[in-house]
């Protein structure tokens, strides 16, 4: 899995976990709306019922129509409050509950309305009690009169106190008035024990409303109760859901983000882990990574790159002690050139000065040769071709010295190695018959021919076949071959039968001023001129030698001459 | 046939005038002159048959009085004495094909049969 997808899964883990207790909320909070309703509704209707009950106090006080009106109006406003409650707020409060708090204002309406009846009743009532009262008064003789009147009085009293005293009172005074005084007495006093019952009738109402508002009120206390308690219960439900949600968040959160940065970090790890072997150029690790696709391909990458690093280094290596190889020759081509600009500054100087003493010998000859009658000729003569061939030996060093510093310079041209190697027999051909010397040739007839300074090449040979020559006894076998070898060489073997080289010599034999010839015959200087012009023209030359069985020279040269750029060096 | 008149042009005076003491005693008018500056005038005095140079005199190269002796005395030949003789002046010596030379220290035979042949091919 890449990163860009884990850190999105994460990213929707987080908006999940803040997501689903914000959804709880947001429920649990709407239901509390809606049970706030039914607190309101409840509320209103409790209002209501306070403003009946305060009327309901007043009517009951006063018991006339005006407050009755007010009342009744109070209780039709209450019950019109019952019936716009919404449905949904009757199914939150129960229809059980509802229907019965419906029947309990309607129990309380009756009861208030059997109180009104009541009440104009006894309005009535006492309108004929009175009526009676006083026509009785106009018929009755006027003995009778007087008891009537205290009749009256106690009547008056009835409508007034209400109470059993005053209606036995009225009993026991009406029981002393004769039955005939008049026919209507009878009613009167029936009216009266009507009145009677209507007020006991309103005695029993009374606390009946009473108790029914109060049952009505504690209905409604119990409701608003449950309601109330039921959206604390909500409230705290919310709270406690958010609190666990934010420890979730900040727990779930937490484990998702260490396992995120772990999951990340550690393969970055590796990698620097790596990148430092890769520093300290140790390029035998892979690195090795699964999880992150980004970090896993960036992983192949780097050890693509590290095994390119590795073959870099080696090929940089490689061309460092190549460069090495090649910056020793240039020192050796270097050091071969400044000896021959010396070689040749030495013998420029010394050449001077000897020509000075090869002149004055050679005129002190002459004027010799002009004296006949000198006594100590012969001594002189000898003294003179003294310093003439001491002239003539170093004259030969100094030509060698600035044939070498002339050596150092290559013209290259295409020529046939055999007729070279016959011309430089040639060449030699006094000193081979002074020595009786055989020479073999075993030249190979596909020879190519090469491309290379012929004088120097032939100079070498020259050298070679001389040493050979004055190496070998009188009648030495010298053999001279050629081949042609596979890589662009041709090889040319110059082998005497002479006395060897003794192996403490051999290594000694290409330096400068080196000889074993006895003093006067060899400059020293041969071996190493043709060594250093070997070298100059890319050839290589090898020697092998064994004591009493004689001495090859191997020289390897290229068919094609040596790059430019190399000469010039 | 008389001998040669012959000129040695070099600086080195020890060896010039014993080489011409040498070339007296042989039969050769030999004269010396020391410094390039008196050369020509002197060439053209004597007319000297061969000029013996030394190709190094102080100040000047051998090549340039090589090619002033040969504009000025046309007739003369030049045999290059020097000790020492680097490729480019032997290159430079062919192109002005006056290539005749002879290294110090030489033999004096070998000096003679030179200027006798070149006065000979003058001749």
């Amino acid at each position: 899995m890449n990163i860009r997808r884990k850190l999105l899964i994460a990213f929707s883990i987080y908006l999940l976990l803040a997501l689903i207790p914000a959804a709880f909320s947001y429920r649990e909070l709407s239901a509390v709306r809606k049970r706030l309703k039914p607190v309101e509704a409840a509320g209103d209707i409790t209002n209501s019922l306070l403003e009946v009950r305060k009327n309901e106090r007043n009517f009951l006080l006063l018991k006339d129509s005006d407050s009755l009106q007010l009342f009744r109006k109070q209780i039709s406003m209450l019950k019109g409050g019952i019936d716009d409650i919404e449905p949904d707020i009757v199914k939150e409060i129960g229809e059980k509950n509802y229907s019965l708090f419906r029947a309990m204002i309607s129990r309380y309406e009756e009861l208030v309305q059997k109180l009104a009846d009541n009440f104009n009743a006894q309005q009535k009532t006492v309108a004929s009690l009175t009526e009676l009262g006083r026509s009785i008064e106009h018929k009755l003789p006027e003995k009778e009169i007087q008891t009537f009147l205290v009749l009256r009085r106690y009547e008056k009293n009835l409508i007034i106190y209400r109470d059993e005293a005053s209606i036995s009172t009225f009993r026991h005074t009406y029981a002393r008035i004769k039955p005939s005084s008049a026919a209507e007495l009878p009613i009167y006093a029936s009216v009266a024990e009507k009145l009677y019952s209507l007020y006991d009738e309103e005695k029993a109402i009374d606390p009946e409303i009473k108790k029914t508002a109060a049952e009505i009120k504690t209905f409604t206390d119990s409701l608003l109760q449950v309601e109330r308690e039921d959206i604390d219960a909500l409230l705290a439900m919310s709270m406690n859901l958010l609190l666990l949600s934010l420890i979730a968040v900040i727990v779930i959160g937490a484990i998702i983000n260490i396992r995120l940065a772990s999951g990340i970090a550690a393969p970055i790890r590796q990698i620097r882990k790596f990148a430092e072997q890769l520093a300290e150029g140790d390029y035998s690790q892979t690195l090795d990574i699964t999880g992150a696709k980004e970090l896993s391909s960036l992983a192949e990458v780097l050890n693509q790159m590290a095994v390119r690093m590795k073959d870099t280094v080696s090929s940089l290596e490689l061309a460092i002690k190549n460069l090495h190889g090649k910056q020793g020759q240039l020192v050796e081509a270097e050091k071969l050139a400044s000896l021959g600009r010396i070689a040749a500054g030495v013998a420029h100087e010394i050449n001077n000065p000897l020509a000075i003493i090869n002149e004055k010998a050679g005129l002190m000859q002459d004027m010799l040769e002009l004296s006949p009658h000198f006594s100590q000729k012969p001594d002189f003569q000898a003294l003179i071709d003294g310093i003439i061939g001491s002239v003539t030996r170093c004259r030969s060093i100094t030509h060698r010295l600035l044939g070498f510093s002339r050596k150092m310079e290559i013209t290259i041209e295409l020529f046939n190695l055999n007729d070279t190697i016959r011309e430089t027999i040639d060449f030699l051909k006094k000193e081979i018959q002074a020595k009786s010397s055989h020479i073999e040739l075993n030249l190979a007839e596909d020879l190519p021919n090469i491309k290379s300074d012929k004088l120097q090449v032939q100079q070498v040979f020259l050298n070679l076949i001389k040493n050979a020559v004055d190496a070998t006894p009188e009648a030495g076998q010298i053999t001279v071959t050629t081949t042609r070898l596979d890589d662009g060489l041709v090889r040319v073997n110059i082998s005497d039968n002479g006395p060897g080289i003794p192996k403490d010599v051999l290594k000694h034999i290409f330096e400068p001023f080196f000889t074993t010839k006895e003093r006067g015959k060899g400059t020293g200087l041969g071996l190493f001129v043709t060594h250093a012009i070997l070298k100059k023209l890319k050839c290589n030359i090898s020697v092998q030698s064994e004591v009493g069985r004689g001495t090859t020279f191997s020289i390897d040269i290229p068919v094609n001459p040596p790059r430019a750029e190399e000469v010039a060096a | 046939m008389s001998k040669a008149r012959v000129m040695i042009v070099d600086d080195e005076l020890d060896f010039a005038r014993t080489l011409a003491s040498r070339l007296q005693i042989r039969g050769y008018e030999a004269h010396v002159v020391e410094s390039f500056d008196k050369t020509i005038e002197i060439a053209q005095e004597l007319k000297p048959e061969v000029v013996l140079l030394d190709l190094r005199l102080p100040g000047i190269s051998g090549v340039e009085i090589l090619m002033t002796i040969r504009q000025f005395c046309p007739g003369t030949e030049v045999i290059l004495l020097t000790g020492h003789l680097n490729l480019e002046q032997t290159i430079e010596g062919v192109r002005l094909d006056s290539f005749h030379f002879i290294m110090k220290p030489f033999d004096i035979a070998e000096l003679v049969q030179k200027i006798d042949a070149l006065r000979r091919t003058n001749v």
